[in-house]
C-alpha cells in the first residue's frame, strides 16, 4: 500500500502527541520548548510535503498532487508565522501554556488532511479535527469573557455548519451512491443532470464549506471571533483555516462537482458579490482594529471566490495567488496589531494608533505597506492578487464581478487608508511599548514579501499555475 | 562646440546663481552669472563670426536622444547654421550687457536679488535653446521655457498685485496662441512623420499639393500649418489681437522689459517664421496673413504709442510696432531683412528700455512723463544715449534702424500685389508716427521745465558706471550695427551669408524688385521720419499748447488712443467675463452639483449603508444561526430556480 | 404499510429541522443548543444508515461510526466551552451572549 503519501500528516500527528507527552512530563514551564518543537515539526512537515511524490492511497481516501502541495506549504507557513507571533503575546497575557502549540499543530494536521481529501469522509474528519482544535484555542484565554464568548459563538455556529455539511454529504452519498470524489465525478457526468435531492445536498455541502472561509451569508461568526479570540489565535484563524477552507472549496467544486459547474457558479458568484460588498461596507464604521480585519477578511474571501466563480484555470490560479498574498499581508498587519501594547496593556482601537508615525516610524511604515497592499495599490503584493482574479473574471466574461470588485476595492481603500491617515496625520498618542524581536522579525519578513512580491512573483505564479492545472487536468 | 558653450553656460550660471544665492549672497550669484554670460557671449559671437566668414560649416551637434516611441523620434540637438548663430550671438551679447546693467539697477532692492540673476540666466538658456533647436519640439521646449521665465520675471515683484495680474495675463494670452502652435506641431508630425527641421524642409515640396478636407472646404496642408504656426508666433511676438499682454508686462523690472520684452523673447515669433521659411515659402496665403497682421500691428501700435504717458508703455507699444515691421518683411518674403531688423532693433530697443530704466532710476521710480522734464543736463549720459536710440528707432539715416527699416519698406513696395502695398502704406504711416512719439518722449522727458515733486528733483542723479557702460556699448551698437552688417545680411548677395538657413523661392526674391526703386520714392521713409520729428518739435517745444488743444478738439480720437483702441475692454467683456461666467456655471453646476455632489452622495450612501449593514450583526448566536439557515434556503432556491 | 427509504428520509429531515429551529428559536439556554446540534447529527446518521441499507453499501455505516465519534468529541468540547463561559459570565442564557456585536 502506498502509505507514504500521508507521511507529512503522520509525522506531524505523531510529533504532536510526542510534544504533548513531553509537555506533560517536563517539570518546568514547557511552553517555550514546545513552541520550538512545534516550529521544528512544521519545518520537517514542510520538507516532507515537498518530497512526497504524487499519488493516491488508503483506498482512494487520500491524494497528493501539486495542488495539495502548494496549499499545504502555504498552510504551514501561515501557521508557523502565527505561532511565532504568539510567543510574546501569550507570555504577556499569562496564557503561555504548552497545549497552545500542540492544538495549533493538530489544527494544521486537520487542514492538511482536508487539503488532501479525495473522499467526503476524509474531508469531514479533517474539517472536524481542525474546527475542534480551533474552538479550543479560541477559548484559550480562559479568564477573558470575550475569549469564551467568541469560542461559544464559534462552536455553536461551527457545529451548525458542520451539521449542514454532513446532512449535505449524506444526501450526496444517498443520491449519487458514493462518497469518493472520483466516483462522484463520473456519477455526476451522467446525462440527465442532478436530481433535486442531490442538488439540495450539494448546496448544503457548499454552505458548510463556505462557512469555513467566512463568506456571506455564513460570515456572521467572523467579526465576533476575530475580536474576542486572543490575537495570535485571530492571526491563525485568519490565515491557515481560510487557505484550507478555500482549497477544499476549490477542490470539491472542481473535482467531484466539476460537471455541474454551470449550476454552482451562480451560487459562488452571489456569495462572492455578497462578501465583497458586505466586507467593504461593514468595515467603514469599525473602531476596533481586529473587528475591522474580520470584515476585511470577508471582503478578501469575496475577491478570492471571484477566481472560483470564473470557473477557469486562470481563475483558480488567481485564487491561489490571492491566497498566498493574503496570508502574508494578513500576518503582517496582525504582527503590527500584536505590537499594539502600551504599559503592558493591549489596546485594539484604531484611534490608539494616532501619530504612530512619530512615536514608532518603522512600525507605522510597515502598517502603511500592509494597508496599502490590502487596498490593492501597485506595486505591492495585494495589487497583483487582485489583478489576477479580476483578469480571470474579465476573461471569463464576468464583468459584474470584476466591476463590483473594483468598486468595493475603492471603498476598501477608504477604510484602509483612513488608518494610515490616523497613524501619519493625527496628533500622537503616547508611545507604544518596545516591540518584541519576534514580532519585528515577522513584520519585516512579511513586509519585504509584500513590497518585493513584484520581483519574485514568477515562481509563485508558476506553482499556482501547476496547482490549478491539477484541478482542471 | 562653441554653440554648446554659448547655450549651456547660461544654464550653469542659472544653477550656480540659484544655489549660491542663499548661502553666498547676492554678490556671488551676480559675479558667477555674469561670468557665465560673458563666456557664453564670447562663444556665441565667435561661433557666428566663424560661420559668417566660412571657417566652419553649418551642422548640428547631437547631444542625446530625447523621445523614442515607435516611429516618433526626437533628439536633443543644437543646430548651428547662420540663422541660429546670428541669434545666439545677439541673444548672448544683449543678455550679458543686461546682466551687467541689472547689478546697478537692482542695487536699491530691499530684498536679496540672486533669484533675479538666476532667472535671467535661465531665461537666456531657454532663449538660446529656442534659437538653436534642431527640431520643432525642442524649439517648443525653449518657447515654453522663455514663456515660463517671462511669467516669473514679470511677476518678480510678487507682492505687487499689478505685477501678478500682468504675469498671469502674459501667460494666459500666450496659452491661447500656444494652443494653435501645438496643433500646428501636431499637424507637422501628422503630415511629415518627423519633427526634425531638416527632414521637414526636405519633404516640403512633395507635400505642396496636399489638402485637408474640412467641413466641405479644401485647405492646403502647408497653408494650414503655416497659419497655425504664425498664430503661435503672434502670441509670443505680441501682434495685433494677441498684443494686450506686452504693455502690461512692463510691470516687471526694467532690465526684464529690455531683455525679454524688447530684444529677445518677443522676437521668437519672427525667428520662428524665418526658421520655417522653407515651408512658409510654399504657403503664400499664410505669408499674406503674416504681412497683413504685421503691417496692421506696426501702424496700430504706433498710434497708441503717441497717446501714452508712461515712458515704458510708449516704448512697449513701439516694440509692438517694430515687431509688426519684422512680420511685414517676412510676409513679403524678405526673411533676411526681417532678421536684420530684429538684430538692429534688439540693440536700439534694449538701449531705449535701459535708458528709460536709467531715467526711472534717476526719478526715484517715477514712470509718468507728465511728471518729468528738464532732465537733459542732470543726466547727460542717459540723455545722449537716448538720442542715439531714438535716432535709430526713427530710421534717421546712418543709424542702424535706417538700414533695416528702409529695406523693409523698399521690399514691401517692390513686391507686387495688394498685400505688399498695404504693408508699405501702413509701414510709412507708422514711420511718421514712430518719429513723432520718439521725440515726444525725448522732449517730454528731458526738455522743458521739470514737473516733478521737489524732493524727487533734488534726488535726480546720473546712474552708476555699471549701468552707463552697458548703455554706451548698446548706443555704439545702435549706431553702427546697421551700417556694418548692411551689405552682409541683406542685399543681392544675401544668400552667400545666410546659406540654406533662409530659403526663398526663385521668383519671390524681393531684392530683384528693390533695385527698381529710385529717386524720391527711395527717400520717402526718411522724409516721413523727419516730418515726424518736426511735428514733435512743433507740438512739444515750439507751440506746446497744440497737444492739449488737439486732445480736447478731437476728444473721441484721443480717448480712443489713450484707451489703446479699447482692446482690453473688449477682451474683458467678451473673453474674461464670458470665461468667468462659464467657469462660474461649471463651478456651481458642474463642480458643486455633479463632480462634488455625486461622489459625496455616493460616499454618504456608502457610510449610511455601512451603518445599516453593521446593524445586522446583532451579536446574538440565534440570529447568526438564523442567517445561516436563511442563506442555505436562498442558495437552494437559487440553485433550483436558475439551473 | 412497509417502511421504505422515504420514511427514513422524512424522519431524518424532521429531526434536522427540529435541530435547526432549536438553535435559533431557543432563547433560553445554551445547553439546548448543544442538544439541538446532537439532534442534527442524529438526523445525519439516520440518513447515512438508511442510504447505506438502501444502496447495499457499507460506506454509509462506516461514516456513521466516524460521525458518532466526532459528535462525542464535539459535545465534550462544547460543554467545556460552556463551562468556561459560565465561569466568566455567571450565566448561560442565550440572550446574554451578545457582548460583541456591530
Amino acid at each position: 500500500m502506498n502509505w507514504q503519501i500521508a507521511l507529512p500528516e503522520i509525522v506531524l500527528a505523531l510529533s504532536g502527541m510526542a510534544i504533548l507527552l513531553f509537555g506533560v512530563l517536563y517539570r518546568r514551564d514547557a511552553s517555550v520548548p514546545c513552541n520550538m518543537l512545534t516550529l521544528g515539526a512544521f519545518l520537517v512537515a514542510a520538507f516532507l510535503v515537498l518530497s512526497t511524490p504524487d499519488g493516491s492511497g488508503y483506498g482512494d481516501l487520500f491524494v497528493v498532487d501539486a495542488f495539495s502541495r502548494f496549499v499545504k506549504i502555504l498552510i504551514l507557513a501561515g501557521a508557523a508565522l502565527a505561532l511565532m507571533l504568539s510567543f510574546d503575546y501569550n507570555r504577556h497575557e499569562g496564557i503561555a501554556r504548552f497545549e497552545f502549540p500542540v492544538l495549533i499543530l493538530f489544527a494544521v494536521v486537520g487542514m492538511m488532511t482536508m487539503v488532501s481529501a479525495a473522499n467526503l469522509m476524509t474531508l469531514y474528519l479533517g474539517l472536524e479535527l481542525q474546527l475542534i482544535s480551533l474552538y479550543v484555542v479560541t477559548a484559550f484565554n480562559r479568564t477573558a469573557i470575550r475569549s469564551s464568548e467568541a469560542a461559544l459563538k464559534y462552536f455553536v455556529l461551527g457545529a451548525l455548519a458542520s451539521g449542514l455539511l454532513l446532512y449535505g454529504i449524506s444526501l450526496v452519498y444517498g443520491f449519487a451512491g458514493s462518497t469518493s470524489f472520483a466516483a462522484l465525478a463520473s456519477a455526476l457526468n451522467a446525462p440527465g443532470g442532478a436530481s433535486p435531492g442531490l442538488v439540495v445536498g450539494i448546496v448544503f455541502v457548499i454552505a458548510g464549506l463556505v462557512f469555513e472561509v467566512s463568506a456571506v451569508p455564513f460570515h456572521m461568526w467572523t467579526p465576533d471571533v476575530y475580536e474576542g479570540a486572543p490575537t495570535p489565535v485571530t492571526v491563525f484563524i485568519g490565515t491557515a483555516p481560510k487557505v484550507a477552507g478555500m482549497a477544499l472549496l476549490l477542490r470539491t467544486l472542481s473535482t467531484p462537482f466539476g460537471h455541474l459547474s454551470l449550476d454552482w457558479r451562480l451560487l459562488i458568484e452571489l456569495v462572492s458579490l455578497g462578501s465583497m460588498i458586505l466586507g467593504a461596507l461593514a468595515a467603514i464604521g469599525q473602531t476596533n482594529f481586529k473587528r475591522l480585519m474580520a470584515y476585511s477578511a470577508i471582503g478578501h474571501m469575496g475577491y478570492t471566490l471571484i477566481g472560483l466563480a470564473a470557473g477557469t484555470e486562470a481563475g483558480l490560479r488567481g485564487a491561489l495567488i490571492y491566497l498566498v498574498v493574503y496570508v502574508f499581508m494578513n500576518v503582517g498587519i496582525f504582527a503590527g496589531i500584536i505590537a499594539m501594547r502600551r504599559h503592558g496593556r493591549v489596546f485594539e482601537q484604531i484611534s490608539d494608533l494616532a501619530g504612530l508615525a512619530r512615536t514608532d516610524p518603522a512600525l507605522a511604515l510597515a502598517f502603511a505597506v500592509f494597508l496599502f497592499s490590502m487596498a490593492g495599490i501597485p506595486p505591492l503584493a495585494g495589487f497583483f492578487g487582485k489583478l489576477y482574479v479580476f483578469l480571470a473574471a474579465v476573461q471569463a466574461g464576468m464583468w459584474t464581478l470584476a466591476i463590483i470588485g473594483v468598486l468595493t476595492s475603492v471603498v476598501g481603500a477608504y477604510y484602509y487608508i483612513r488608518i494610515v491617515k490616523v497613524m501619519f496625520m493625527d496628533a500622537p498618542a503616547p508611545a507604544i511599548d518596545q516591540r518584541p524581536a519576534m514580532v519585528s522579525f515577522v513584520a519585516a519578513a512579511t513586509g519585504l514579501f509584500t513590497v518585493f512580491f513584484v520581483l519574485f512573483s514568477a515562481p509563485i505564479v508558476a506553482a499556482a499555475q501547476a496547482a490549478a492545472q491539477v484541478l482542471f487536468g | 562646440m562653441l554653440t554648446a558653450i554659448a547655450v549651456f553656460f547660461p544654464l550653469l550660471g542659472a544653477a550656480l546663481a540659484g544655489l549660491l544665492g542663499r548661502p553666498a549672497g547676492d554678490r556671488a550669484s551676480q559675479v558667477v552669472s555674469i561670468l557665465c554670460m560673458v563666456i557664453a557671449s564670447a562663444a556665441g559671437i565667435a561661433a557666428a563670426v566663424l560661420l559668417g566668414i566660412g571657417a566652419t560649416e553649418p551642422g548640428t551637434i547631437e547631444i542625446t536622444n530625447w523621445i523614442s516611441a515607435g516611429t516618433f523620434r526626437v533628439s536633443w540637438a543644437l543646430r548651428n547654421d547662420t540663422l541660429s548663430a546670428v541669434m545666439v550671438a545677439m541673444v548672448s551679447t544683449v543678455s550679458m550687457l543686461i546682466h551687467v546693467y541689472s547689478v546697478g539697477y537692482m542695487a536699491h532692492e530691499d530684498r536679496p536679488c540672486w533669484r533675479f540673476f538666476s532667472y535671467i540666466s535661465l531665461f537666456s538658456f531657454a532663449m538660446l535653446m529656442l534659437v538653436t533647436a534642431d527640431n520643432i519640439l525642442q524649439l517648443f521646449f525653449g518657447w515654453e521655457g522663455v514663456g515660463l521665465m517671462s511669467y516669473l520675471l514679470i511677476g518678480y515683484w510678487y507682492y505687487k498685485p499689478a505685477a501678478n495680474a500682468a504675469a498671469i495675463k502674459a501667460f494666459v494670452v500666450n496659452r491661447v496662441a500656444d494652443l494653435f502652435f501645438t496643433v500646428g506641431i501636431a499637424l507637422l508630425f501628422f503630415q511629415f512623420g518627423t519633427l526634425s527641421f531638416s527632414d521637414i524642409f526636405a519633404a516640403v515640396p512633395s507635400h505642396a499639393a496636399h489638402h485637408y478636407e474640412l467641413f466641405g472646404a479644401s485647405l492646403p496642408v502647408l497653408e494650414v500649418i503655416g497659419v497655425l504656426l504664425f498664430i503661435g508666433a503672434m502670441g509670443k511676438s505680441a501682434q495685433l489681437f494677441l498684443h494686450t499682454w506686452l504693455p502690461d508686462a512692463m510691470e516687471g523690472p526694467t532690465p526684464i522689459s529690455a531683455l525679454i520684452h524688447a530684444a529677445t523673447m518677443v522676437t521668437a515669433g519672427v525667428f520662428l517664421v524665418a526658421r520655417m521659411s522653407p515651408l512658409m515659402e510654399y504657403a503664400p496665403i499664410a505669408l499674406s496673413v503674416v504681412a497683413v497682421i504685421g503691417g496692421s500691428t506696426s501702424f496700430f501700435a504706433a498710434t497708441i504709442a503717441c497717446a501714452q504717458d508712461d515712458i515704458k508703455k510708449v516704448i512697449a507699444y513701439s516694440t509692438c510696432s517694430q515687431l509688426g515691421y519684422m512680420f511685414a518683411a517676412a510676409g513679403v518674403g524678405a526673411f533676411d531683412i526681417s532678421i536684420f531688423h530684429l538684430i538692429t532693433h534688439a540693440f536700439f530697443k534694449s538701449l531705449l528700455f535701459l535708458g528709460a530704466g536709467s531715467v526711472i532710476h534717476a526719478m526715484s521710480g517715477e514712470q509718468d512723463m507728465r511728471r518729468m522734464g528738464g532732465l537733459w543736463n542732470k543726466i547727460p549720459i542717459t540723455y545722449s544715449v537716448m538720442w542715439v536710440g531714438f535716432l535709430a528707432l526713427a530710421g534717421i539715416p546712418f543709424f542702424s534702424g535706417f538700414y533695416s527699416k528702409d529695406a523693409i519698406l523698399d521690399a514691401a513696395l517692390g513686391t507686387p500685389g495688394g498685400v505688399a502695398f498695404y504693408a508699405y502704406i501702413t509701414g510709412v504711416a507708422a514711420a511718421f508716427l514712430t518719429a513723432f512719439y520718439s521725440w515726444r518722449v525725448l522732449f517730454m522727458t528731458f526738455h522743458g521745465t521739470s514737473r516733478a515733486e521737489p524732493h524727487v528733483q533734488e534726488h535726480v542723479h546720473e546712474s552708476p558706471a555699471v549701468m552707463t557702460v552697458p548703455l554706451i556699448l548698446l548706443a555704439v551698437g545702435s549706431a553702427i550695427v546697421g551700417y556694418s552688417l548692411d551689405g552682409t545680411f541683406i542685399g543681392l548677395h544675401w544668400q552667400s551669408f545666410w546659406g540654406a538657413s533662409i530659403v526663398t523661392l526663385p521668383g519671390s526674391n524681393p531684392f530683384t524688385h528693390m533695385e527698381s526703386i529710385h529717386g524720391v520714392v527711395k527717400w520717402i521713409p526718411t522724409l516721413v521720419g523727419l516730418a515726424g520729428l518736426a511735428t514733435a518739435l512743433l507740438f512739444y517745444i515750439l507751440v506746446p499748447w497744440i497737444p492739449g488743444w488737439l486732445a480736447t478738439r478731437f476728444r473721441p480720437i484721443h480717448v480712443f488712443l489713450v484707451k489703446k483702441w479699447y482692446f482690453d475692454e473688449i477682451y474683458d467683456a467678451i473673453f474674461v467675463r464670458g470665461a468667468l461666467a462659464l467657469a462660474r456655471l461649471l463651478w456651481k453646476v458642474g463642480d458643486v452639483a455633479v463632480i462634488d455632489g455625486v461622489p459625496n452622495g455616493i460616499a454618504t450612501l456608502t457610510t449610511d449603508s455601512s451603518g445599516e449593514v453593521v446593524k445586522l450583526q446583532t451579536g446574538s448566536v440565534a440570529q447568526y444561526a438564523f442567517a445561516m439557515v436563511l442563506g442555505v434556503v436562498i442558495l437552494v432556491a437559487v440553485f433550483l430556480l436558475f439551473r | 404499510m412497509p417502511v421504505g427509504l422515504g420514511h427514513y428520509l422524512a424522519v431524518s429531515a424532521i429531526l434536522l429541522v427540529l435541530g435547526v429551529f432549536g438553535i435559533f428559536l431557543n432563547r433560553k439556554n445554551v445547553i439546548i443548543i448543544l442538544m439541538s446540534i446532537e439532534l442534527i447529527l442524529l438526523s445525519v446518521n439516520l440518513n447515512l444508515v438508511a442510504f447505506s441499507a438502501s444502496l447495499g453499501d457499507l460506506v454509509g455505516q462506516v461514516f456513521t461510526m466516524f460521525v458518532l465519534t466526532v459528535a462525542a468529541a464535539e459535545a465534550a468540547i462544547g460543554l467545556a466551552i460552556v463551562v468556561v463561559y459560565f465561569r466568566n459570565r455567571g450565566s448561560i442564557e442565550v440572550e446574554d451572549v451578545t457582548m460583541m456585536k456591530g
